[in-house]
C-alpha cells in the first residue's frame, strides 16, 4: 500500500463513528492503485483497521465492484437478474462472449476488456442493463452492445 | 428467574438465555425437545444463518429462530406444530438444493445432522431442474483437515471456531448468495493446535480429518468415556473403539474442563496405545514368563529389605491415582521414604494445552510424591514408567521397572514388567485444577500386562508383605478414606464429569 493511500485512509477514519465503517471507501482507494486488490494489500488494510485479513477478504469478495485478480483496462458487466433476463440479458451476454472470444469472468488476451455478469443493478425499468466502466447503459440490444464494446480503447 | 412454557410444560430458566440455550441448560435439547439446528453451537457465538431452529413464540405471526430469541417471563414456545414442521421441511429443501447427497461415500454418514434431519423432515424428491452448483472435492485446508466444498451448508460454525476460540481466523465465507464458498485466506492454511475440532462441529461431511477419513463407518464404533493423558488439562474424550482397536479420539463435553474441544496433539495420541509397547516381562534383558519375573523381583525386594539396603520408589505422573496409592502403601510397608517423580514439560497456551505433559502430576503431589530427591546410594528402585526416571538410575543395581512402553531402561533393569495403558484398565487422574476424573477401559491388552497397582500388589505379596487390602476396589475406597484430599472421591462417585480434590 502506498503511503499516500494510507494517509487518505487515515483521513477517512474521522468521518465514521467506527473505524470499521470506512472499510468500503478504503478498499476503493487501495484498488485505485493497480485496479485490483492483492492478498498483501488486504493484509495491510486489515492491520490498519485492526481486523483479521479474512474479514477484509470476505468484504472484498462479497461486493462485485471489488476485484481480487488483475483486470482488463475496461469492465463490461451484464445484469443477469430476473427482469434483465426476461428482457434477453442472457442471450446478450452470450453474444458479447462470442464477440470478444472470452467467457464471463475472463479478460481478453490483449488486456482490453474484462467481461462479467452481475446481479440487480437497480434499473429494471430499462432492462437489459449493462455496466461499462461504472457507467449504466440501458435498453441495450445486441447491436448497441457490440458498438459499446468496440468503442473501448 | 423467568418462567417459560415449552410445548405445554413450564420451566424456570436463567436470566438472559435464548430458547436454545435454555433447552441446553435444562438438558432437554434433542433429548426430549426436538429443535433441529445447524449453525447454533453451545460454545460458539450465535450466527442465525441456517434458519432451521424456527419455532412458534406466543402469538407472533412469523416463526422465530430459537437460537437468537431471548426468553421473556411468561413466554410460550411451541416446537412441534404443523407450521414449524412445514418450515423445517422448507429449510431442508433449500439446504439440499446444492448438496450432492453422496452419503454412500461420505464419512459423516451415520453421524450427520443433514442426513438425520433430511430423514425426519426432508422431501423425498428434488424439485430443482438446474444442475447443482459445481464445487471442489477433497480440498486440503491445512495439514489435518480435508474439505469437501460441495457438502458445505455454510453454517459458519468452523469460521466462528477459528475466530472466537482459537483467534486464528483462518476460515471465511467468500463471494455471496448462491456463489458463497468457505475458504481460507489466500496462501494461509488452516493450521493451529486445535484445527481438528472443526471436523467435530461441522454438522455435515464437509470437514473431515485426514486421520480418520475413510477408516471405518462410524456405526461400527462404540464410544467409551476416557480422559486424554497428554497434558495435565485432562480433556474429557470419547474413544471410538471397534475390534479391539481404537480408531479415533473425540472430545466429550465437560464445561468445567474442556467445553467441547480438545487439541490436535491429544487427538492424535492414540497410536501410542499400540506402538512401542513393552510386550513381555524381562529379567536382565531376557524375556521370561510374567510370574517368573514377579518372583525374581519379589525375592530381590525381600533380600534388600532384610539386608537393610535402601529402597526408593519412583512414581509416574502417567500412573493413575489408585496405582500411585498402592506404590505409596508398598513404600510405607518396606520403610522407604516418600516416592519421587518428575513431570515432562512443554509448551502451554491459555486455551486448553498445559505445560505439564502428563495427566496426573497433581494426583502424585496430592499423594505425597515429591519432585526433588536423590536416588544416590539406593540398592533397589521400584519404578513406574521410564519417562520420569531418566539417567538418575544408572547407579542403582536393582531396578524393578513397571512400564507400559519399551525403553532402554527396560533392557537394563533387573526386572521389567509390562503394564496396561489407561486404555486397558479403569482409574482416575487428577488434572491441573485438582479435578479427579475417571477413565474406563476400551481395549483388551494383546499380551500379558496388568495395571501397575496389580503388579505392585503381586510384587509385595511375593516379597512376603501383607497385601489383603490392596485389590483395586479396596484401594479406591481406602484412597478416599485415608488420604484427606481424596475424601469421598472414588471410582464410583467421580461419575463421568469428575470431582474436585478437597
Ligand atoms: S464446512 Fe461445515 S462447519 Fe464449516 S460452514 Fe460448511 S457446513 Fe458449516
Ligand atoms: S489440551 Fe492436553 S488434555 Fe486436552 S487434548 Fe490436548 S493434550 Fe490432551
Ligand atoms: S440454529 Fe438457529 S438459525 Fe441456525
Amino acid at each position: 500500500m502506498q503511503p499516500e493511500t494510507r494517509q487518505k485512509i487515515e483521513a477517512l477514519f474521522e468521518q465514521y463513528p467506527e473505524k470499521r465503517g470506512a472499510l468500503l471507501p478504503a478498499i476503493y482507494l487501495v484498488q485505485a492503485e493497480q485496479g485490483w486488490v492483492s492478498a498483501e494489500q488486504a493484509e495491510a488494510l486489515a492491520e490498519l483497521f485492526d481486523l483479521k485479513p479474512i474479514d477484509v477478504w470476505e468484504v472484498l469478495t462479497f461486493y462485485n465492484m471489488f476485484y481480487t485478480s488483475p483486470q482488463g483496462r475496461h469492465h463490461v458487466y451484464v445484469c443477469t437478474n430476473l427482469p434483465c433476463s426476461l428482457r434477453g440479458a442472457r442471450g446478450l451476454l452470450k453474444q458479447i462472449e462470442a464477440h470478444l472470444g472470452i467467457r464471463a469472468g475472463q479478460t481478453t488476451e490483449d488486456g482490453r476488456v474484462t467481461l462479467g455478469h452481475e446481479e440487480c443493478l437497480g434499473s429494471c425499468g430499462t432492462a437489459p442493463v449493462l455496466r461499462v466502466d461504472g457507467r449504466y447503459c440501458e435498453n441495450v440490444d445486441a447491436q448497441e452492445a457490440r458498438r459499446l464494446v468496440d468503442a473501448l480503447e | 428467574m423467568p418462567r417459560v412454557k415449552i410445548d405445554g410444560t413450564e420451566y424456570e430458566v436463567e436470566d438472559g438465555r435464548t430458547i436454545l440455550q435454555a433447552l441446553d441448560d435444562l438438558g432437554l435439547l434433542m433429548n426430549g425437545v426436538d429443535v433441529p439446528h445447524y449453525c447454533w453451537h453451545p460454545k460458539l457465538p450465535v450466527d442465525g444463518s441456517c434458519r432451521l431452529c424456527q419455532v412458534e413464540v406466543d402469538d407472533i405471526p412469523k416463526l422465530q429462530i430459537a437460537c437468537n430469541t431471548p426468553i421473556r417471563d411468561g413466554m410460550e414456545v411451541r416446537t412441534q406444530s404443523d407450521r414449524v414442521a412445514d418450515a423445517r421441511r422448507g429449510v431442508m429443501e433449500l439446504l439440499l438444493v446444492n448438496h450432492p447427497l453422496d452419503c454412500p461415500i461420505c464419512d459423516q454418514a451415520g453421524e450427520c445432522k443433514l442426513q438425520d434431519y433430511a430423514f425426519d423432515y426432508g422431501v423425498k424428491h428434488a424439485r430443482t431442474r438446474d444442475p447443482r452448483r459445481p464445487a471442489q472435492k477433497a480440498v486440503e485446508l491445512g495439514p489435518e483437515i480435508v474439505f469437501d466444498q460441495e457438502r458445505c451448508i455454510l453454517c459458519r460454525r468452523c469460521v466462528r471456531f477459528c475466530r472466537d476460540v482459537t483467534g486464528t481466523a483462518e476460515l471465511g465465507v467468500f463471494q455471496r448468495g448462491d456463489e458463497s464458498l468457505l475458504e481460507t485466506f489466500p496462501g494461509k492454511p488452516l493450521d493451529n493446535a486445535y484445527s481438528m475440532n472443526v471436523a467435530d462441529i461441522c454438522p455435515v461431511g464437509a470437514l473431515t480429518t485426514r486421520d480418520f477419513r475413510f477408516k471405518i463407518r462410524v456405526w461400527f464404533l462404540d464410544d467409551v468415556d476416557s480422559v486424554c493423558n497428554q497434558c495435565s488439562n485432562g480433556c474429557n474424550i470419547s474413544a471410538g473403539r471397534a475390534h479391539n482397536n481404537v480408531y479415533r479420539f473425540t472430545p466429550r463435553r465437560n464445561d468445567d474442563v474442556n467445553d467441547t474441544w480438545m487439541c490436535d496433539a491429544g487427538r492424535l495420541s492414540y497410536p501410542a496405545l499400540r506402538e512401542g509397547r513393552l510386550e513381555t516381562a524381562q529379567l536382565r534383558g531376557r524375556s521370561v514368563a510374567f510370574n517368573e519375573a514377579v518372583a525374581a523381583a519379589g525375592a530381590a525386594l525381600r533380600e534388600t529389605r532384610e539386608a537393610g539396603g535402601r529402597i526408593v520408589g519412583i512414581g509416574s505422573p502417567f500412573a493413575p491415582n489408585e496405582d500411585l496409592f498402592t506404590l505409596r502403601e508398598l513404600l510405607g510397608a518396606v520403610g522407604a521414604g516418600p516416592g519421587l517423580f518428575s513431570v515432562p514439560l512443554g509448551a502451554g497456551d491459555d486455551i486448553l494445552i498445559k505445560p505439564e505433559k502428563a495427566p496426573n502430576a497433581a494426583g502424585a503431589r496430592a499423594l505425597g510424591f515429591v519432585e526433588s530427591g536423590d536416588v544416590g546410594d539406593a540398592a533397589l528402585a521400584i519404578v513406574l514408567g521410564h519417562a520420569a526416571a531418566g539417567d538418575a538410575l544408572s547407579s542403582v543395581e536393582n531396578v524393578i521397572l513397571i512400564d507400559t512402553h519399551d525403553s532402554a531402561l527396560a533392557s537394563r533393569a533387573m526386572v521389567a514388567l509390562p503394564a496396561r495403558t489407561f486404555a486397558e484398565r479403569a482409574g482416575t487422574f487428577t488434572n491441573h485444577a485438582k479435578r479427579v476424573q475417571r477413565f474406563l477401559p476400551f481395549l483388551e491388552p494383546r499380551f500379558e500386562a496388568w495395571a501397575e497397582g496389580d503388579i505392585l500388589t503381586r510384587l509385595a505379596a511375593s516379597a512376603g508383605l501383607d497385601t489383603d487390602a490392596w485389590d483395586v476396589n479396596a484401594v479406591s475406597k481406602r484412597l478416599s478414606q485415608e488420604v484427606p484430599a481424596f475424601e469421598g472421591i472414588d471410582l464410583d462417585s467421580v461419575g463421568d464429569r469428575g470431582l474436585e480434590l478437597r
